[in-house]
């Protein structure tokens, strides 16, 4: 019986040194893992937080995460995940470029249109302002919060312009959107047609 | 190509197409409340127009 403890006691003995050592011995891969995951994410990740700052935040949550797996010593799960995660990081420049190319199509488009809308808006408010009396379908009230409107997204327009040439791309593309959607509401209050690109 | 179609996608140009008893008085009065601002409506549509009086149905005029 005591003879049995005893080899009870040396094989859980064996097995915990052993598990100890084998754990021991992927530190060290474990610590490169993790530096060169976090190599192929700092390379990447200035440039992406400019077009995809939440794909880089929820990033940044799984880096802490496996540096704290670290930590704990359970290097044999931070090697595969530390490597997935390189994996995903030296992606991420690809999706902020694909990003950054939609964007630019957006802008584009809310460039070339969205100045078109709003001096459309300002000539027919113009000729209203002229007018000694307001059409059947317009309140001096609804007319009000059309002015209101526009110049509301003149102001807007300017920001976005701003943040476009201080390369705020997706900011610029955000106030932009705003701008054409204040614009739509303007030219629906004022009985205009609305520019088919816009609804 | 794609700028083309961005640029007519978002042509925010204001048209009235001539009915008949349409005047350019009716017209101004309609989009604007006020008729005797028809004098605008033929200011603006002056390369298709050569009188006020003289519009045709179907003719498609710029509204300021």
């Amino acid at each position: 019986m005591k003879r049995n403890i005893v080899g009870v006691m040396t094989i859980a003995l064996v097995s915990a040194f052993l598990f100890t050592a084998c754990g021991s011995g992927d530190k060290g891969p474990a610590e490169l893992a993790i530096k060169a995951a976090e190599e192929a994410f700092n390379a990447s990740k200035g440039e992406a937080a400019k077009y995809i700052p939440d794909e880089v935040k929820s990033l940044e949550g799984t880096l802490a995460a496996l540096k704290e797996k670290f930590a704990k010593g359970n290097y044999t799960e931070v090697i595969p995940e530390a490597k997935s995660f390189a994996e995903k990081a030296k992606g991420l420049l690809d999706a902020a470029k694909a990003k950054k190319e939609e964007l630019t199509k957006t802008w584009t488009e809310f460039d070339q249109g969205v100045p078109k809308m709003v001096a459309a808006i300002q000539s027919r408010v113009d000729m209203l302002s002229k007018s000694k009396k307001l059409p059947a379908n317009l309140t001096a009230e609804k007319f009000a919060d059309a002015k209101s409107g526009l110049a509301a997204a003149k102001e807007e327009w300017a920001k976005a312009l701003e943040s476009f040439k201080a390369g705020n791309l997706a900011d610029a593309v955000s106030a932009a959107k705003s701008v054409k959607d204040k614009a739509v509401a303007a030219m629906e209050t004022l009985g205009m047609q609305v520019p088919a690109g816009a609804k | 190509m794609a700028d083309d179609d961005a640029k007519d996608q978002y042509d925010a140009t204001q048209y009235h197409e001539v009915v008949k008893g349409d005047t350019l008085w009716k017209i101004a009065e309609k989009y604007y409340g006020d008729g005797s601002l028809y004098k605008d409506i033929f200011e603006a549509n002056k390369d298709i127009l050569k009188d006020p009086n003289m519009i045709k149905i179907g003719q498609k005029l710029r509204i300021p």
